[in-house]
């Protein structure tokens, strides 16, 4: 082990001039990293992986682009295989971790220079350079382009190449989110020879870029074939050449969840992401290991405080001490979901740990109505997705409301009608809440900032809004946690929501797959995740 | 003949346009914005230019006239847009999927006349007798039972249990054949025994009713065997419901085939057709409404002259 990690320290940090700093305002703030933390260095060396096989998964939709910046991507899982990130998150969700960028510093409030790992190739074979980083990120800006991911770029102003593996982004104002978008759909690096060469053919049948695994056939509908990467950067760069340890993966589109169970338990998929309903029926079955790890989504009911009964905050308040959040998770998510206090997960670096899950409380409720004046109760509208267990879960919730007076009439739409109704804020209470949390502003804005593109129903909240702003503007990352805490803490106490859980998700393996490691997972997320590649047992399924 | 012809693609024509002029209103009618429910169906929420970037890409900015027009005037030219789903050209999506949901028509239809066919005649040939009873019945189930469960219970016991074949997926005929059989086999089936309940049914009426025709009591006077009266004289005249059926299945082939496409995971038209429903994946639903329209008229064409040929009665009138 320790051999191990001596090499790879060796073999990186040689490399290394500077570090993540994303809380650091000057350059002379720096420090040298010890790149023996970072997840994917951990290697075990008692593990002994098997190269051979092909990895058989399903998703229920098919990948789309395979261009991360041209919509639609519907598997962001798939795409990871074959693309890679500047920056990866860490086991807290934060942008920390450095993986194609060697080092991120900013060198005054509008200025960032980032240097790139020397000696790695993209699939096509040509270097990852600061020119050709330089661009794809032009390529993205050029509205002819149609790239959805233009609007996360909007705060930059000039890129400077200023070495070979080297590049300067001056900002147009502070960007606190920056490291941010390097580990979201824009930092993904690619071939922009490949990119500028044939666009259509790269988002749809030859992407070209630095991930474990090559796109071999693309058969839309159906299935993605991906074969091995020979040449993958980080098994050389970490001496382990069998890296990664599949032939290759074939990923089949099935969307209906029985029958991707059916062909789980009929050996024909290695691993299958478990939809809650199926969770106890492989959980105890020992032919199979079943992993359960935290999701990043949070789950709400959301109130419009601008107009209707539910701008009154005792109203929201009744509402939300009248909701069993426990109940509700062991009778509608099979125990899948933890009980919410906020927005952002509980392992998330911008929660308010001080904040408390509301309490399940119907003469609470029943008091607050009638200081109200709705002793004698109420009826609220809104509306859910049309999904069954959206449906299932409402169907509760309205139980539990009647026991304290409130009749809530639900309206079951399709995600276009819902996003309709809400965005003419026609509704009193109505699903809401955030999926996969990263960066703090993205959900925070979203939802409560007028500029963003879901925060309908609000009242107008200027000093919400100034805070939101300040936040949004601070690149000190230890000040943003205090401040979205802050934040996090502020709309928990105006029960802009009722907060219902942040979720669980279950995946289920072959016993014949190895490499799994629930607890580094836990620790470090996608950055163990996207690292540290599984294997089969005997170098084949079954 | 020839002002037959020419009334007929005249009245499809007409058809033709109304069915694209409603469709595209009826499109624009549903409530809410495509593209903003599904942006936010991933957390990726983006700024104004963002959207309006892919708005554009995908022919939705603009007026309602403006974005008809702009639909229209490509689409005659073959450029039928980019599905919102999977951001792939809708013709390319067409021709990859048109092959399988084909396949599983003519697979499902091989089946039918297979089983349908024969049992219909049977049936008829021995009216009252106990075979009837059974095989009627049997038809009556293969009518009455939902798709959706003699898939899942075929799925169980042939991929699950006995493991002899896949539950799930497509495999192309070229890329392999044997694999491409396997996985059409439960699919095909499940379509071809609904098909084939329907057909016994009609076969046998059908039949039935000709054999108490006076052509056919001439037949019997001269001699001939029951087996060269059915084969030679009853059969032909018979067939013009059997036709009517077929039509019907084939223009209601993408409604059918939605299920079973999505059960078998075959990427196949019907799925793409209610998924873009789904998501108001405008692109894809005006190419499909379009499409079946025409499926619809040509086959309606085709029965007709099938009509004609096999009964020169219909011809003469």
């Amino acid at each position: 082990m320790k051999q191990n990690r001596r090499r790879v320290i060796g073999t990186l940090a040689g490399a290394a001039g500077a570090t993540m700093l994303p809380s650091t305002r000057d350059a002379s703030a720096q420090s040298v990293p010890n790149l023996a933390d970072q997840a994917y260095t951990r290697l075990d060396a008692a593990e002994k992986p098997v190269r051979g096989g092909i990895l058989r998964l399903a998703t229920s939709l098919y990948i789309g682009n395979m261009n991360p910046n041209r919509w639609p991507v519907n598997d962001w899982v798939s795409l990871s295989y074959f693309h890679e990130k500047f920056v990866l998150n860490d086991g807290a969700y934060r942008p920390t971790v450095p993986y194609l960028a060697e080092s991120l510093v900013r060198d005054n409030p509008k200025s960032i220079v980032m240097t790139l790992r020397p000696g790695i190739q993209f699939q096509d074979g040509t270097p990852l350079t600061a020119e050709g980083v330089k661009a794809v990120f032009e390529w993205i800006r050029k509205p002819d382009n149609a790239a959805w991911t233009i609007g996360t770029l909007a705060d930059l102003d000039t890129i400077e190449v200023i070495g070979p593996l080297k590049l300067r982004f001056n900002l147009k104002s502070p960007w606190a989110s920056f490291e941010g978008m390097l580990s979201g759909a824009t930092g993904y690096a690619l071939s922009a020879a490949a990119l500028q060469q044939d666009p259509k053919r790269f988002e749809s049948t030859a992407p070209v870029g630095l991930g474990p695994y090559i796109v071999e056939e693309a058969s839309p509908g159906n299935f993605l074939k991906l074969k091995r990467n020979p040449n993958w950067w980080l098994a050389k760069a970490l001496g382990r050449p069998d890296m990664p340890y599949f032939d290759g993966m074939l990923i089949s589109v099935i969307p209906d969840p029985a029958i991707r169970l059916a062909s789980f338990r009929a050996g024909k998929l290695d691993i299958l992401s478990l939809e809650k309903t199926q969770f106890a029926s492989l959980y105890n079955d020992k032919n199979y290991t079943v992993q359960i790890l935290p999701a990043n989504h949070a789950a709400a009911y959301r109130f419009n405080s601008a107009k209707g009964p539910c701008t009154d905050i005792r109203v929201r308040k009744a509402i939300s001490h009248a909701i069993d959040r426990k109940a509700l998770i062991d009778g509608t998510q099979f125990g899948l979901a933890r009980v919410a206090s906020g927005l952002y997960p509980s392992d998330h670096w911008a929660h308010n740990p001080a904040l408390k899950t509301v309490e399940f409380n119907p003469t609470m409720s029943r008091e607050l109505l009638a200081q109200a004046g709705l002793d004698k109760g109420l009826t609220i509208r809104g509306y859910v997705l049309n999904t069954p267990e959206a449906i299932q879960v409402a169907e509760a919730v309205k139980n539990m409301l009647s026991q304290v007076g409130i009749n809530w009439q639900f309206d079951a739409l399709a995600p276009v009608a819902a996003a309709a109704r809400r965005t003419a804020g026609d509704y009193d209470m109505a699903t809401g809440g955030w999926v996969f949390i990263l960066d703090p502003d993205l959900a925070m804005s979203g939802l409560y900032h007028p500029n963003g593109n879901f925060s309908q129903g609000r009242a107008p909240d200027p000093e919400l809004v100034k805070a939101i702003d300040a936040a949004r503007n601070e690149s000190s990352i230890d000040k943003r946690q205090g401040l979205y805490q802050a934040l996090e803490k502020r709309v928990a106490d105006e029960y802009l929501d009722a907060w219902l859980w942040w979720d669980l998700s279950a995946t289920a393996y072959q016993k014949w797959v190895r490499g799994t490691n629930p607890d580094n997972f836990l620790k470090y997320k996608e950055s163990w995740w996207f690292t540290h590649p599984l294997w089969f047992a005997d170098g084949k399924p079954g | 003949m020839l002002q037959f012809l020419f009334q007929r693609i005249m009245h499809a024509s007409i058809v033709l346009c109304i069915v694209v002029v409603v469709s595209f209103a009826a499109v624009q009618m549903m409530p809410g914005d495509a593209l903003l429910a599904a942006i936010e169906a991933t957390g990726e929420a983006t700024d104004s230019r963002g959207l309006e970037a892919v708005r554009k890409l995908y022919g939705q900015d603009g007026s309602a006239w403006q974005q008809f027009w702009r639909w229209l005037g490509k689409f005659v030219q073959g450029d039928w847009g980019l599905s919102m789903g999977s951001g792939q050209a809708v013709s390319d999506m067409f021709l990859q999927r048109a092959p399988v949901t084909l396949e599983l028509f003519f697979g499902g239809l091989l089946w039918a006349l297979a089983i349908g066919v024969p049992v219909g005649m049977i049936c008829a040939f021995r009216r009252g007798s106990a075979l009837d009873t059974w095989l009627s019945s049997g038809s009556l189930l293969g009518i009455a039972l939902p798709p959706t469960f003699e898939a899942l219970a075929l799925i169980y016991l042939f991929a699950v249990i006995f493991k002899i074949l896949p539950p799930a997926g497509y495999v192309p005929f070229h890329q392999d054949p044997w694999g491409n059989i396997q996985s059409m086999l439960m699919p095909t089936f499940v379509i071809g025994s609904h098909l084939a309940g329907v057909l016994a049914r009609y076969v046998r009426s059908s039949l039935l009713d000709n054999l108490r025709q006076d052509f056919i009591r001439t037949a019997r006077s001269k001699g001939l065997s029951e087996a060269q009266i059915l084969l030679r004289h009853a059969v032909k005249p018979s067939m013009i419901p059997i036709v009517t059926v077929l039509g019907f299945a084939f223009g209601g082939m993408l409604a059918g085939a939605f299920i079973i496409e999505v059960i078998f995971a075959l990427p196949g038209i019907g799925r793409m057709a209610v998924n873009a429903i789904f998501e108001k994946d405008f692109p894809v639903i005006q190419a499909v409404l379009v499409v079946t329209a025409i499926n619809v008229l040509v086959v309606n064409f085709l029965v007709d002259i099938a009509y004609a040929v096999l009964d020169p009665r219909i011809r003469i009138r």
